[in-house]
């Protein structure tokens, strides 16, 4: 797929020519070990650098400038992935033969550039007002959770079963510690991102593989940097195995924590992908079809496997009356694939499902980018056949045993009717 | 079969309307691996009042039919839909929205079997009344779930704001009072009216070959007897061009107060290359006022009114249309009255100018570039053109042409006073 040379130590480009999209997309990739204060200046880092640079003072300046570069898409964004904390930068440009006359692509990699390593400095330093504005951004959007009840219900469960853990952590870090930055503190954390944190770019389109590999090798200016060692992360655990809040709302959130042994990269990892999927993760699946086509109870339910964290989480939205009911129902389907009740159907729906959504991934370049990033870590090429040829090799005894080893961690429900009491926390 | 090509854009669009009124499009994608197949209806939750096929007299129906019929359609005598999708690899869906229901499904495999069941499914009707009982829990949970949804309630309080009679201010779910008076007969009754084949589209992208994919399709609709097409009688009330309400306000459990304020389109019966024209020329209008290159952009954002959730947006659709522009904000009351300010700007000053004009258009053709990489996106958008006969590959050259005159002259249609509303959702006033 992609193929890769190292400009500097430590920092990695990964090139791959295409026809198959009408556009080149390059993503640059900044990680280090993830902590909360990390999270939150980088966050507020990755803002700041997408307000404004030193060539483009002002956010309207720079907005009009990537406009007329035919709205070429340039944006800063933070993430995590397992202990990692990424702060990327995602740029999409047209690719010039589509247009009747300019070249775009020479003047994106020049902003590319300016956006790195030219900050709108006063001083040496991020300047206050944007500082502070951004900083109220990121705070905004942490808030934010609170009014989307989904969101808001898995943020709690997983940080009632995985305290202080990088699997609760969020990408934007907590309010507290956005509010303890300074432009002095900023400036600080983006000269140890440019010159300490591990970097990936990637450049995907119909371009001239030695010719922008030159150029970006000469705009692209990292230095040398060794690796960054991971801080001890605790083992974690939760208080008690059930919690409940009430808000004002008419639904009904349950949100059900398990842990596995399984992890993405391990032996059975594929066995794990196969178990999630019989279990809740398509509309085949026994929580579905159980939950919601059998019994009524909800619009949604499923499970999802946070392979990184060795975390499932099953979610549905019910009437608060149900709650028993439904945790019964899910229970039972649990139940039933501990007891090797799964047809021949199931796994082989799942399987289908599975490598179909793979090949799709792929058919975006964001998807490209994003899957040869993630599994490029385990090792070894990269390979739809590989991973069929894994899924295939499963079978109902694996599943019985991967549903054997999940072990609950904790219900929680959130909802705004009967008697419920605060969460205890 | 006819071949549309569009040489700019490196690609060929294949057409053929079957015998039974059905319009097929295909468009091969190179690269690609996956193919997306959307067979959709023109028949959405403002088709509410209307004359049943081979009846004489209008009937209304019960809110919220047309999204629970699509529910309906993937349960069958032998099971779920869902089942047969998944055994060969597709992942189906479908959505109901104002003016259409579509079914789609995508997979990288078995093409053609997926595309069978997908037509076959929507074309094999099948409602009981203990099906249809079983599903009113299930849509009752949904209609719950966006309820709770603060972004979707100040969305729709806006649009309810605006309109008397016109049923797009009616829940595209209904409520869960209008949804348990349906029967099987209603649905019966609508899906009979609305989804003949000369009422629909299927469209399909990505990596096919459109001689043996319109081969197997005729096959597929050759087997099938269809009743002669008619034309669908559609009843809908006037519309005053003022809005209902000016101004109201719903409380929630909220960190922060939520305000969009919608702008009323005068405009609204409007169709092929002129309905497109307007509609890009509005787009780029609103861009040029509330976007992040404007002057009321940079002074909303510097004096702390917008956060990430500012959101600004025209649509427009046969009967109704409104440009939304909405934040979350400590004071929505400002962030209106400075939203009101830019608008009447419009009448008294030059604010189209045309660098600006130029700079919006050039990112406008750069979005439809991207775009195009996405077969969801050709599906779905290319569906919505048709039904308003336009057509999506004619947007950039459109755009290229458009004026800053064609652009104020747009722009007038959404400007009145009394066209204009506001939204707000706050939070309570006692934490619990």
């Amino acid at each position: 797929m992609f193929s890769t040379i190292e400009i500097a130590k430590g920092v990695s480009l990964h090139i791959r020519q295409s026809t198959q999209f009408k556009t080149v997309n390059l993503s640059i990739k900044w990680r280090k070990p993830l902590t909360v204060k990390d999270a939150a200046e980088r966050s507020v880092l990755s803002n700041v650098m997408q307000h404004s640079n030193g060539k483009f003072k002002k956010s309207a300046e720079f907005r009009s400038y990537l406009d007329d570069l035919y709205g070429t898409v340039m944006y800063f964004d933070a993430s995590k992935r397992a202990n990692d904390h990424t702060v990327v930068l995602n740029v999409e440009t047209v690719n010039d033969q589509y247009l009747a006359e300019n070249k775009v692509l020479d003047d994106v990699i020049d902003l590319i550039q300016t956006a790195i390593f030219n900050p709108n400095f006063e001083n040496d330093q991020f300047i206050s007002t944007i500082v502070e504005r951004e900083k109220e951004m990121v705070i905004q959007r942490i808030q934010s959770i609170f009014d989307d009840k989904t969101r808001y219900a898995h943020q709690r469960l997983t940080q009632l079963i995985r305290p202080n853990h990088p699997a609760s952590i969020s990408a934007n870090g907590t309010i507290e510690e956005v509010k303890n930055i300074t432009p002095e503190s900023l400036t600080k954390a983006y000269h140890s991102m440019i010159n300490d944190d591990k970097i990936d770019i990637y450049v995907l389109g119909d371009v001239d593989v030695d010719a922008i590999q030159q150029k970006l090798v000469n705009a692209l200016t990292f230095k040398d940097r060794e690796s960054i060692p991971y801080p001890e992360y605790e083992e974690s655990k939760p208080e008690k195995d059930y919690f409940n809040e009430k808000q004002d709302m008419n639904q009904g959130k349950l949100h059900i924590g398990y842990s596995t042994p399984i992890k993405f990269g391990d032996e059975d990892y594929p066995k794990m992908q196969i178990f999630n999927g019989v279990f809740g993760g398509y509309a085949h699946s026994k929580l579905f079809m159980n939950v919601r086509e059998r019994e009524s109870l909800a619009y949604y339910a499923s499970s999802s496997y946070s392979s990184h964290y060795g975390l499932v989480y099953v979610v549905s939205g019910i009437e608060p009356s149900n709650e028993k009911k439904a945790i019964d129902v899910i229970n039972e389907q649990l139940e039933e694939m501990k007891n090797g009740n799964i047809s021949d159907l199931e796994l082989n729906q799942t399987k289908a499902m599975l490598g179909s959504q793979l090949r799709e991934a792929l058919d975006s370049a964001r998807g490209q980018i994003d899957i040869y990033d993630q599994y490029k870590d385990l090792g070894e090429e990269f390979s739809i056949d590989k991973w069929r040829e894994r899924w295939k090799k499963v079978t109902k005894e694996d599943l019985q045993e991967m549903a054997s080893q999940l072990k609950l961690e904790a219900v929680y429900f959130l909802s705004g009717k009967e008697g419920a009491q605060d969460a205890n926390n | 079969m006819q071949t549309i090509e569009f040489k700019q854009l490196d690609e060929t669009l294949y057409y053929v309307k079957l015998s039974n009124g059905l319009e097929v499009y295909i468009l091969p994608k190179k690269g690609f691996s996956k193919t997306y197949v959307t067979f959709t209806t023109k028949y959405g939750s403002v088709d509410r009042t209307f004359k049943p096929l081979d009846e004489d007299e209008v009937i209304t129906v019960p809110d919220g039919i047309a999204h629970f019929l699509e529910h309906k359609m993937f349960e069958k005598e032998h099971g779920d839909v869902f089942q047969e999708f998944s055994e060969y690899g597709a992942s189906a869906n479908a959505f109901t929205t104002f003016a259409r229901t579509a079914y789609l499904f995508s997979s990288t495999e078995n093409v053609l079997k997926n595309t069978e069941t997908l037509l076959n499914f929507v074309q094999e009707p099948y409602f009981t009344e203990k099906t249809v009982n079983k599903e009113k829990g299930i849509i009752g949970q949904e209609i719950n779930m966006y309820n709770d949804q603060p972004d979707y309630r100040v969305y729709f309080g806006t649009i309810e704001n605006m309109y008397h009679n016109h049923p797009v201010k009616i829940d595209i779910a209904g409520t869960e009072e209008s949804i348990d008076k349906i029967t099987a007969e209603h649905l019966y009754t609508c899906y009979n009216t609305f989804y003949h084949p000369s009422n629909m589209v299927l469209f399909v992208v990505g990596a096919v070959n459109p001689d043996e994919m319109i081969g197997f399709i005729k096959e597929n609709q050759d087997k099938k007897e269809f009743k002669d097409a008619q034309e669908i009688e559609r009843h809908f009330e006037d519309e005053p061009t003022e809005v209902a309400h000016k101004s109201r306000e719903m409380k929630m459990d909220v960190q922060k107060p939520k305000v969009y304020i919608g702008l009323k389109a005068k405009e609204t019966n409007l169709s092929g290359e002129e309905m497109l024209k307007h509609e890009m020329c509005v787009q780029i209008g609103l861009e040029c006022l509330f976007g992040r290159a404007s002057d009321f952009y940079t002074n909303v954002y510097e004096n702390g009114l917008i956060d990430e959730s500012y959101v600004y947006d025209f649509s427009l659709e046969q009967g109704f249309g409104f440009a939304l522009i909405g934040t979350d904000t400590a004071d929505p009351d400002k962030f209106a009255e400075l939203v009101f300010e830019q608008i009447n700007k419009v009448e008294k000053e030059e604010v189209f100018a045309a660098e600006a004009i130029e700079r919006i258009k050039r990112k406008k053709i750069g979005f439809f570039l991207r775009a195009l990489n996405s077969i969801e996106f050709i599906a779905n958008q290319f569906t919505r053109y048709k039904f308003n006969d336009m057509n999506l590959f004619d947007a950039v050259p459109v755009i290229e042409q458009l004026t800053v005159d064609d652009i104020k002259e747009a722009f007038k249609t959404i400007l009145g006073e009394s066209q204009q509303t506001m939204f707000k959702v706050l939070p309570l006033n006692e934490r619990k």
